[in-house]
């Protein structure tokens, strides 16, 4: 059955059993940031984050997308797939090639179609980076997008109908509730 | 336990050998020379698959005008028999196809053969 929830882990590292996120819904990894934890996908975009990933037990059942002309370096490797072309990447101005992997894993929890996205690690302190997130959010009204951090959290996001911000107890909590 | 489904990913298209090709069904019906030879050559290429791949293949029984399909679950299988070539004298179109998962297309990329291997364009 498909999940209303994915779970986008950033580029900032995480102290949280992303294992258990996974009872919501897929898990999207930014590169290799988080080189401990085991994800559905996971995205990258420079060659040497790649061979890494691909010499990382961790990443054995990985679906790892990379941009065309990396994947196309990589094909006869089983878990790399080819991204996906995101709708509205010119508009934003975002060159899937130079951007960061959390704006791509969060382009690809876009694409799934999940209903609530939980954003883990995502590194907002960047102004391209948050622009680019609240871009992505307006483009999305149907989707909720569940901005988890340590206490004090952000405002950044609350401008936004679809952008809200919780901490870790309470995201423990809904994926106790989920399990 | 349940066995995970096998998901053939990559494929490529072995071609008939020249006096096969291009031949119309009403064609082979009349000559069953060619049929005999084809059947020859598909088995031929199942007993070099058994050989070469470590995991799940298959030879596509869709008959095709220009050769036969084949599907490999392992990128690594597919490279090896790609690269194998010269020593059975077969001809592969130079076109490789991928499921992509997330996006349920087959991609299709153009083979590129080099002094040093195969590259993808």
């Amino acid at each position: 059955m498909k999940s209303a929830y994915i779970t986008v882990v950033g580029n900032l590292p995480v102290r949280f059993d992303i294992d258990q996120a996974r009872k919501l819904g897929p898990v999207v990894a930014s590169a290799n940031s988080n080189k401990s934890m085991e994800f559905d996908y996971a995205t990258v975009n420079t060659e040497t984050t790649l061979q890494d990933i691909l010499n990382s037990a961790n990443f054995r059942n990985t679906e790892l997308l990379a941009p065309e002309q990396l994947f196309k370096k990589y094909v006869f490797f089983d878990g790399v797939t080819c991204l996906p072309d995101f709708p509205g990447l010119k508009s934003y101005d975002i060159d899937p090639e130079k951007c960061s992997t959390q704006t791509l894993s969060l382009m690809l929890a876009v694409y799934l179609r999940q209903t609530i996205v939980f954003l883990v690690g995502y590194d907002i302190s960047n102004p391209t980076e948050l622009t680019r997130l609240k871009s992505i959010m307006l483009a999305n009204p149907t989707i909720k997008f569940m901005y988890i951090c340590d206490p004090p959290r952000t405002y950044q996001l609350d401008d936004l109908d679809n952008g809200f911000c919780d901490n870790f107890i309470k995201f423990q909590e809904l994926i106790d509730n989920a399990g | 336990m349940q066995d995970k489904a096998v998901v053939y990913k990559y494929s490529i298209k072995l071609m008939w050998p020249a006096m096969c090709r291009n031949r119309s069904v009403e064609i082979l019906k009349d000559r069953p020379d060619l049929v005999d030879h084809m059947n020859k050559f598909r088995q031929k290429v199942e007993n070099v698959l058994k050989i070469v791949c470590r995991k799940h293949y298959q030879v596509d029984a869709t008959y095709l005008m220009s050769g036969v399909r084949l599907w490999f679950e392992s990128g690594q299988d597919c490279y090896e028999f790609i690269i194998r070539q010269p020593e059975f004298e077969w001809e592969i179109q130079p076109e490789l196809s991928v499921m992509n998962p997330v996006t349920s297309q087959l991609q299709t990329f153009d083979i590129v053969y080099t002094p040093t291997g195969v590259t993808i364009d």
